[in-house]
């Protein structure tokens, strides 16, 4: 790939170029946009896990001091299904008008029975969350080779069974949104992953031409996506805005967060592993089956709101089976969540792996350089035993002494990365500097900084003369920060917009190389009217297909059950590092989600209520500062390779490596995610059973057995009655 | 959250005169904030407390030592002497919430706290301890829940304060009207062992107005607690103990168990059985089994029971180090 190899930027780290104003607090977020006479929005929500609507009042509320536009979210008779669904939205001038009048809001319901436990959802008797269909959707067995024969032949079978919970995205930022109409022109401004996709979901939703609607995200808190779209409280926004014939911001509440705004599926895994003698693996079977909520739909084939996983993950077993439903129950609906369907993909299969290894009397590591098909991959296993110093620290699970139990583990990641079609715009003025506009936006990746570095590269200037305008809907387009393709999509562009400048300016200037030292004398001849130029990603300057690897120790207390960690190591490509500070914060940031995924994290739901009972970060666990080891990174840094992006991948094996360590401290294995106090104490039989616990195996065992049993296909549709 | 009148009281008389009708003392808000938010209380009038004369200083002589209700959870956890002569005091303190909460939350807000059970909270479930009809932890989600409890309600006490307090004997001095008494911790949550709706035992008005501990030479104190994350979390289990030492025997002993019960946990037995011997990781085995005889697990909380067991033996064992 035409990347250079020598470089100044490339690859080196150049500090973020917003960061000076997001410290100083001069970034300027949605919650900060205050369009003149703004009113606040707030959305009224179902206290009910399952209720008919009858109707809803909204005359007192609107009569409320201050209330200037009042909208219900459907009219007529209707079914909600989950605590926390939007019911009505009001818009008034300040948030405690807003906030006092939604108590008056009245709402004439019949509860319905719910239910809010996959385990409970699945039993036959459950209460059914779309009328006359069963909550667990049915699909057939994917069968590849001959798993019956296969399993039969095996020198070694292992069987296990591992659950993920529900993970929630909790970006630091709320969903936002603050809405402008100015005679037919419309003025979002969100926070969002995808600018252009906000604006074709407003100009479908509310019926206005596509040319009219802009989209504004200049700093944005995160989104791990749930922010890829239009969402409903961005339309309700806009809708009250219409109504109200003023700007209206709205700002959903961390309450809310937890409730409406997406998650990660939950996903319980019976999975069977074999291998010959020397641990090829020859077998693989899965009986699965997940929650995205109230919208239960078929299994996708991993990804989105399916909850489905890609098995047997990275690994290419020549027989298995797998069979995976979805099973609907009264909860907020999943959505895209950073790497969707690999971080439980990676903690099931890289676990019953290790257990299959340990059954062998095999190296883990080794196990995988006999199975991994990926070349980068294996390299990685080999560079990061290596740093880790894995061999002397391997030992046969449980068999360190005393109560407090060292163990290691590691496991592997695989991601499709790859970039996709972008726009950029610039102007190199006389006095040498450049405005690049491209209608990316950054979701929190550092995208400017990748512009800046980009391009300073190429024409061989200081960064500092590079001026990035992202997240506007009147610069070129690109798409949407998801699927880890924004720096390889935007790099491209760059680099293309780059080589047509110096193109123009050597017409311009009539040097040989307008670059470098000749940059301030080429661009003085420019004259009154700035150069302008265009860009657009092309192909075989990124690609896709990353891989990683990474590698946990931990200690774990046998006597409290608690893990510390002291240690992650993350092996990663990413083809071209482009800036490498903001890389290696994005491997520490995916590595620390998931530390919150391995240990701390998990929706839990009310089975008698129906509510989400930790809607905050004093229950819903979040790892803090005092969580985290030390994170070394080893960046595998092949320009042959191209730009690959690295948000997503770097996130997806460092709950299984953990969990992995943990079985390995321990001899045992904690059979779900988060792995906590609690059920270490429970593996390690520490914790009188009065009954409960072998009721939810049975259960468990329950629902493997009717999704392995079902033959015929019962499709759940997502069209709710 | 409902609209309502904020005044500072200058003396304990005016503040408990202005919390007459339907107002509450405001201290560091940590606690009560959360609450208003919720919509889980709406009282008329905040009292603000904290100009109380003389209500945040440390006082450290003669063997004895008295807190302000208003000295900070911060504060009390930097106070050098006090980390010196009270140990499992300090450690409490300096383990409570993160440091924006422990600078602005005080000790009588940290023992006079409501619940912090999830369904208490959840401001769209109406249990036993809001004058409903159900605990809904028993059947539900009792993972944080009491392993001990008079009630219907599983919602164990919390405040570090009070566990670490109860095992130093401490006094807690309240105004009550125009009499001031001298409280137990065990006095002081005593009412909410059998009464669900109770979080403690002071009734509307009653007013903290200082702490009173006993810190006689060769006093020993250490607590310890076991969360799910290393910082800024809440105990899933803590442990105080306290003892006068000498060579390895204890006299005097207490030892506390906070988050299994609404009240810190004390069982005669398990202090009278240490007495006068010398500690030994099997005496401290045995103190742990006497503390835990009859403990009554919910669905989820059974684990609490080996985590105690460890943290009862970990904190003895800590006295003799
Ligand atoms: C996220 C989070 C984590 C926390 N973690 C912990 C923890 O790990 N351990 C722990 O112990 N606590 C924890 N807390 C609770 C917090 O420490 C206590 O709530 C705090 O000490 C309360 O003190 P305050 O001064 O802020 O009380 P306030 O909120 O002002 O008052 C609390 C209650 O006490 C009453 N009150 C205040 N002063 C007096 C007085 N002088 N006399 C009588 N009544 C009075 C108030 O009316 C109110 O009912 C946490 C709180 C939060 C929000």
């Amino acid at each position: 790939m035409p990347w250079p190899k020598e470089t100044k930027y490339l690859g080196k780290s150049t500090p973020r170029a917003e960061g000076p104003a997001k410290v100083s607090g001069r970034a300027k977020f949605t919650t900060d946009v205050a369009p003149a006479g703004v009113l606040f929005g707030a959305i009224l929500r179902s206290t009910w896990a399952a209720a008919r609507i009858k109707s809803i009042d909204l005359t007192a509320a609107q009569a409320a001091p201050g209330i200037k536009a009042a909208l219900l979210v459907h009219n007529g008779e209707y079914l909600t299904r989950y605590y926390g669904d939007e019911l009505a939205a009001l818009a008034g001038t300040s948030r405690q008008a807003v906030l006092d009048a939604l108590r008056l809001i009245k709402v004439d319901a019949e509860p319905l029975p719910f239910v809010v436990k996959e385990l409970d959802a699945i039993k036959p008797d459950a209460a059914q969350v779309f009328a006359g269909r069963p909550n667990q959707g049915n699909n057939p067995a994917r069968d590849s080779g001959r798993p019956d024969d296969a399993f039969a032949a095996a020198a070694a079978v292992v069987e296990g069974s591992f659950a993920t919970q529900i993970e929630l995205h909790q970006s630091m930022e709320p969903h936002a949104y603050a809405v402008s109409f100015e005679g037919d022109e419309m003025t979002a401004w969100a926070s969002t992953q995808g600018v252009f996709a906000v604006r074709d979901g407003y100009a479908r939703n509310l019926g206005l031409p596509q040319n009219k609607v802009r989209v504004i995200c200049e700093h944005m808190g995160g989104g791990f996506g749930a922010k890829s779209s239009l969402s409903i409280e961005g339309e309700l926004c806009a809708k009250l805005a219409q109504a109200a014939g003023a700007p209206v911001k709205l700002v959903l509440t961390r309450f809310e967060e937890s409730l409406a705004t997406g998650n990660r599926p939950s996903s319980f895994q019976k999975l069977k592993l074999a291998a010959d003698k020397d641990g090829k693996l020859t077998a693989f079977q899965m009986d699965g089956f997940g929650t995205p909520g109230y919208m239960a739909s078929a299994p996708n084939g991993g990804g989105s709101n399916g909850v489905a996983l890609p098995m047997p993950y990275l690994y290419r077993v020549p027989n298995s089976r797998v069979k995976q439903s979805a099973v609907a129950i009264n909860a907020g609906v999943a959505c895209a969540m950073r790497a969707p369907a690999h971080p439980p993909a990676a903690y099931g299969m890289e676990g019953i792996l290790d257990d299959l290894a340990v059954k062998l009397a095999l190296d883990p590591v080794a196990i995988r350089l006999l199975n991994d098909p990926s070349e980068v991959r294996r390299h990685e296993l080999e560079v990061g035993a290596e740093k880790f110093g894995w061999k002397a620290k391997y030992q046969k699970p449980g068999s360190s002494p005393g109560p407090v139990k060292v163990g290691i583990g590691c496991a592997s990641a695989a991601w499709m990365s790859g970039g996709r079609g972008t726009q950029a715009e610039a102007q190199i003025s006389s006095d040498g500097t450049v405005e690049i506009r491209v209608g990316t936006q950054d979701l929190g990746t550092g995208s400017r900084t990748v512009v800046q570095v980009v391009a300073a590269e190429m024409l061989g200037i200081d960064p500092a003369l590079v001026t990035a305008r992202v997240g506007d809907t009147r610069y070129p387009p690109s798409g949407g920060s998801g699927g880890s393709a924004t720096t390889a999509s935007v790099s491209p562009a760059i680099f293309d917009l780059c080589e047509k400048a110096v193109e123009e300016l050597k017409k311009t200037s009539g040097l040989d190389d307008p670059r470098g030292a000749n940059w301030k004398a080429a661009c003085a001849k420019i004259g009154a009217t700035p150069l302008a130029v265009t860009g657009r990603w092309r192909d075989g300057l990124s690609t896709g297909g990353a891989g990683g690897v990474q590698f946990a120790e931990v200690e774990v207390d046998t006597e409290t059950g608690f893990v510390k960690l002291r240690k992650i190591l993350a092996v990663h490509d990413c083809g071209t590092v482009v800036n490498r500070l903001t890389c290696e914060s994005q491997i520490n940031g995916g590595v620390i989600m998931g530390i919150g995924y391995a240990l701390y994290e998990q929706r839990v739901m009310d089975r008698r209520s129906g509510v989400l009972l930790n809607p905050n970060f004093e229950t819903y666990k979040l790892p803090g500062i005092g969580d985290i080891p030390a994170i070394e990174l080893l960046l595998l840094d092949m320009p042959e390779r191209g730009v690959i992006g690295i948000g997503e991948p770097c996130t997806v094996p460092t709950a299984a490596a953990i969990a992995n360590a943990v079985a390995n401290a321990l001899g045992v294995r904690v059979p779900s995610l988060p792995i906590t106090p609690d059920k270490v104490l429970a593996a390690l039989g520490q914790v009188p059973d009065n009954g409960d616990r072998a009721a939810q195996v049975r259960d468990l065992e329950g629902a493997f057995a009717r999704v392995a049993g079902a033959e015929r296909p019962i499709l759940l549709t997502e069209t709710p009655a | 959250m409902n609209a309502f009148a904020y005044v500072t009281a200058q003396t304990p008389e005016s503040a408990i005169e202005l919390a007459r009708d339907d107002g509450r003392f405001l201290a560091g808000g940590m606690d009560l904030l959360g609450e208003l938010k919720e919509s889980l209380a709406a009282p008329k009038t905040l009292v603000n407390v904290k100009a109380l004369p003389g209500t945040a200083d440390v006082q450290l002589d003669g063997g004895k030592c008295r807190l302000g209700a208003n000295v900070t959870l911060a504060k009390l956890a930097a106070h050098p002497e006090l980390r010196r002569v009270l140990p499992g005091l300090t450690e409490a303190a300096a383990e409570v919430g993160s440091p924006q909460i422990r600078h602005r939350a005080t000790v009588g807000g940290n023992l006079a706290q409501h619940s912090r059970c999830w369904y208490y909270r959840h401001r769209d479930v109406h249990c036993r301890k809001k004058g409903g009809t159900l605990c809904y932890a028993r059947q539900g989600e009792s993972k944080f829940h009491s392993l001990f409890t008079g009630c219907m309600c599983l919602s164990p006490a919390v405040s570090n304060l009070a566990i670490a307090l109860a095992a130093l004997d401490a006094r807690v001095i309240v105004q009550r009207g125009r009499s001031t008494d001298s409280l137990t911790v065990a006095q002081l949550y005593a009412s909410a062992w059998n009464t669900p709706s109770a979080h403690n035992s002071l009734q509307p008005g009653e007013l903290i107005l200082r702490i009173e501990i006993p810190a006689p030479a060769g006093l020993r104190s250490a607590y310890l607690q076991l969360s799910e994350k290393s910082d800024f979390d809440w105990a899933l289990v803590s442990c105080s103990a306290a003892a006068k030492v000498t060579g390895q025997t204890l006299t005097g002993v207490r030892v506390v168990l906070g988050a299994v019960a609404p009240i810190p946990w004390q069982v005669d037995a398990a202090n009278a059985f240490l007495e006068g011997k010398p500690l030994t990781d099997e005496t401290a085995r045995r103190a742990a089994e006497l503390m835990l005889r009859d403990a009554l697990p919910a669905g989820d909380n059974a684990y609490k029971l080996p985590i105690a067991r460890a943290l009862v033996r970990r904190t003895l064992l800590q006295l003799v180090a």
